[in-house]
């Protein structure tokens, strides 16, 4: 501990000072320690400046809104409008932290985009404000019908350098959408980016289409459909169109999970009488039956590490979420706070589990954690339900209720800031979000 | 004495005596008895025989003169009568007084006679005694001479004798004079000795009383020091809860101001920890923020500084004891226990 004074004289305060140490010193130990156990409530302030621009640009949204609403969407960041922007720089020499600072931001982003016989080449940086230090400085590009994937793919770099987390903004949304026509109910299953946007319809069917499912390569969806009058699971390749019907069998056939390796299929078959959770490997279509109770044993769902798996029985009376660690396992219960808890999610994590809660004759998401126990409602709508959760663990997607229809909306895993997606028309429901793809 | 010589002379008027004779013998009378006088009297002083000296007194005083009644005139006749009378009575006394002075004239010149005789007779026997005194004295001059040679050999004898005593009285004393000297000198020395040796013992005492004032004054020294440095600590024991207190205050309000800055990253958990060292200059202004301890998450890590440095003024104590004591340099640590 040293200590120095720059008053004058005062050579006896010094020797107070030193005997003041002395005594101090064993009473307080080394040297002051703050611990600091929590922090702000809130979105981390983030400034996405408008990238500087040359050449032509495609239509649509401007790389630098993309990655803005990105952030915005996870809840995370709290952008700065630009028009409060003091400056707009586009390179790190020309950002005046001092400014930043007195807009109270933590990050910058600036960077440039141009576009260069139809390549989109961005350029761009990431300073911490407080630091005064580049945390990123990359280029990326993209051609230039792809300046969303380039702005996604920043985003996520953005994203990980600030949080230590992969970024989730590259990957993609599975729904369904209804839309009720005058001759009857239109069924679409729809994959777009997790912002909604460049939303493909896979496939359509006047029958209900359910429980989309990513493989783990993420080129593939299985899902349920009674496009045949009855439901039957299919494993749809999402590049080439290409359909398989992989469980077919008498009663149900539903709620497909991929494992880890994308070799099997878990699934609900009510084939042996009663609705068991079965395992399909895919290349043999071998079934393994994996629960045998009189209840209704469904939806499951691999834990994290693909060992164990969840699902949703009434075994207790109610529906309950109950969790299988292996094959032969005796199933262990997870939920007990309400008579309703269903649809179980696994956190990639392995930290909690998502499920549809019912309380007070609302439908909410939920989550328990798994090491404690300690139940957390995330959502404040009502008719919440199939909960899906970014492959990186920090956002949710579940459907709700919106005026006679019903919308997608993402809020952070922790049940933070929520974000609406933007309605496609109709009622939007089942989405599945899928995984990372390196 | 020649007075009386004279007097004897004048009235010596005897017929049948001549008068040569009768002054010369009593001339000689005169000498013996002056010679015998002057003898007898030699040794003392008396003074005259009160005979004569009545009679001198006696023809020197006065008739006193007759008192005067002037105040009762008496009878002239019975005055007269008493004059006549008294006149010839004064002749009859004056008769009768004559008569008595020849009666006494002619006793006196018998008895004058009868004196001259007796000192003839007298004179003869002083002779004669003189004569026999003189011889008595010449012998009694050889035998005091005799004696006296004696006496002075005696004397001699008893001068020497005396000398020598002296002489040993002198030695003796001087013997003592050295002795007493001596005595005097070891007195003296002994005195100077014990004087020293006071004085030695009053030196050591006061060496000891000053070695003891000393001491007492170092006890006391050390006492006042000792109470002044329970004070101190006292005070600094004060001083130093108050800074604590202080402390605390301003370490609540950095803690909530980190609080605020911090954005615990989506990757932080629980087990995450990241310890900072802060150092900050007086006016609150971060110097600097070094890692003292990583979690291992460069994100978090990152988070911790941010928060660290965004804190652009850290609210520190006015008080510099306390701010150079506590908020000088000093550690944060990142630990996230309230993750939702």
């Amino acid at each position: 501990m040293t200590n120095r004074v720059n008053t004058s004289g005062a050579r006896l305060s010094l020797v107070m000072l030193v005997m003041v140490s002395l005594f101090a010193v064993p009473a307080i130990g080394d040297e002051l320690l703050i611990r600091i156990t929590e922090g702000a409530d809130s979105a981390i302030p983030v400034s996405v400046v408008p990238f500087a621009e040359s050449g032509q640009m495609p239509s649509g949204d401007k790389i630098s809104r993309i990655i803005q609403d990105d952030l915005k969407m996870s809840g995370e960041f709290d952008p700065l409008p630009p028009e409060q922007m003091l400056s707009l720089p586009s390179k790190g020499s020309d950002v005046y932290f001092r400014d930043w600072r007195l807009l109270g931001q933590r990050y910058v982003l600036v960077g440039q985009v141009s576009n260069s016989g139809g390549t989109l080449k961005a350029q761009y940086e990431l300073y911490d404000v407080s630091q005064e230090k580049r945390l990123v400085g990359a280029t990326a590009s993209a051609p230039a019908s792809a300046a969303r994937t380039l702005a996604h793919h920043i985003s996520d770099r953005v994203y990980e350098a600030i949080t230590g987390v992969q970024g989730a903004f590259s990957t993609k949304l599975a729904y369904v959408t209804l839309e009720r026509r005058a001759d009857g109910p239109l069924y679409r299953l729809q994959v777009s980016d997790v912002d909604g946007k460049r939303a493909r319809v896979r496939l359509e069917s006047d029958e209900p289409i359910l429980s989309p499912a990513w493989s783990p390569d993420a080129k593939k969806l299985a899902y349920v459909s009674f496009e045949t009058g009855k439901p039957a699971i299919y494993v749809h390749e999402l590049s080439s169109g290409n359909r398989k019907r992989v469980a077919d069998f008498q009663g149900l056939n539903s709620a497909p999970a991929w494992s880890d390796d994308g070799r099997s299929l878990l699934m609900t078959l009510s084939k042996d009488g009663n609705a068991e959770i079965y395992r399909m490997n895919l290349a043999s279509g071998d079934l393994k039956r994996l629960t045998n109770h009189w209840s209704i044993d469904t939806e499951p769902s691999y834990d994290h590490a693909g060992a164990g798996f969840f699902f949703t029985s009434d075994r207790s009376g109610g529906p309950q979420i109950y969790y299988k660690s292996s094959d032969g396992a005796e199933p262990r219960r997870l939920t007990f706070g309400s008579r309703y808890n269903a649809r179980p999610r696994p956190d990639p994590t392995g930290d909690y589990v998502y499920y549809v809660h019912q309380r007070d004759r609302s439908f909410h998401i939920a989550r328990t954690n798994l090491e404690t126990g300690d139940e957390t409602v995330l959502t404040r709508t009502g008719s919440d339900e199939s909960p899906s959760v970014s492959p990186n663990g920090r956002m949710l997607i579940y459907a709700t209720k919106s005026g006679q229809g019903s919308v997608l909306t993402v809020i952070a895993a922790d049940g933070g800031a929520a974000y609406s997606l933007p309605a496609s028309r109709g009622d939007v429901r089942e989405p599945a979000w899928s995984p990372i793809v390196r | 004495m020649i007075g009386h010589e004279r007097d004897i002379g004048d009235k010596a008027q005897a017929p049948w005596k001549s008068p040569v004779a009768l002054s010369v013998f009593l001339h000689g009378l005169v000498m013996v008895v002056a010679l015998a006088g002057w003898s007898w009297t030699k040794p003392d002083n008396q003074p005259p025989p009160p005979s004569i000296s009545a009679r001198l007194v006696t023809q020197a005083e006065p008739v006193p003169s007759p008192v005067v009644d002037t105040l009762d005139e008496p009878d002239r006749d019975q005055e007269r009568q008493q004059a006549e009378e008294e006149k010839r009575r004064q002749e009859q006394e004056a008769e009768r007084r004559r008569e008595k002075e020849r009666a006494a004239e002619a006793r006196r010149i018998q008895q004058q006679k009868e004196q001259e005789r007796q000192k003839k007779a007298e004179a003869e026997r002083k002779k004669e005694q003189q004569r026999l005194k003189e011889q008595q004295a010449a012998k009694q001059k050889a035998e005091a001479e005799a004696k006296e040679r004696a006496r002075q050999k005696a004397e001699e004898e008893r001068r020497k004798e005396e000398a020598a005593r002296k002489a040993a009285e002198e030695k003796r004393r001087a013997e003592e004079e050295r002795r007493k000297q001596e005595e005097e000198r070891k007195a003296r020395e002994e005195q100077e000795r014990l004087e020293a040796e006071r004085k030695r013992k009053q030196r050591e005492r006061q060496l000891r009383e000053s070695q003891l004032e000393a001491l007492a004054d170092e006890a006391a020294e050390e006492r006042q020091a000792e109470e002044r440095r329970r004070k101190e600590a006292a005070a600094a024991k004060a001083r130093q809860a108050q800074m604590l207190t202080e402390s605390q205050k301003y370490r609540a309000l950095i803690q909530e101001r980190l609080k605020r800055s911090w954005y615990p990253p989506a990757s932080a958990t629980r087990q995450m920890s990241v310890t900072l060292q802060i150092t900050l200059l007086p006016t609150g202004e971060l110097v600097r923020a070094d890692i003292l301890s990583r979690s291992g998450n460069s994100a978090f890590d990152n988070s911790a500084v941010s928060a660290a440095r965004d804190v652009g003024r850290y609210p520190v104590p006015d008080d510099q004891q306390v701010f150079e004591e506590y908020f000088r340099r000093f550690s944060i640590e990142f630990n996230p226990e309230n993750l939702k």
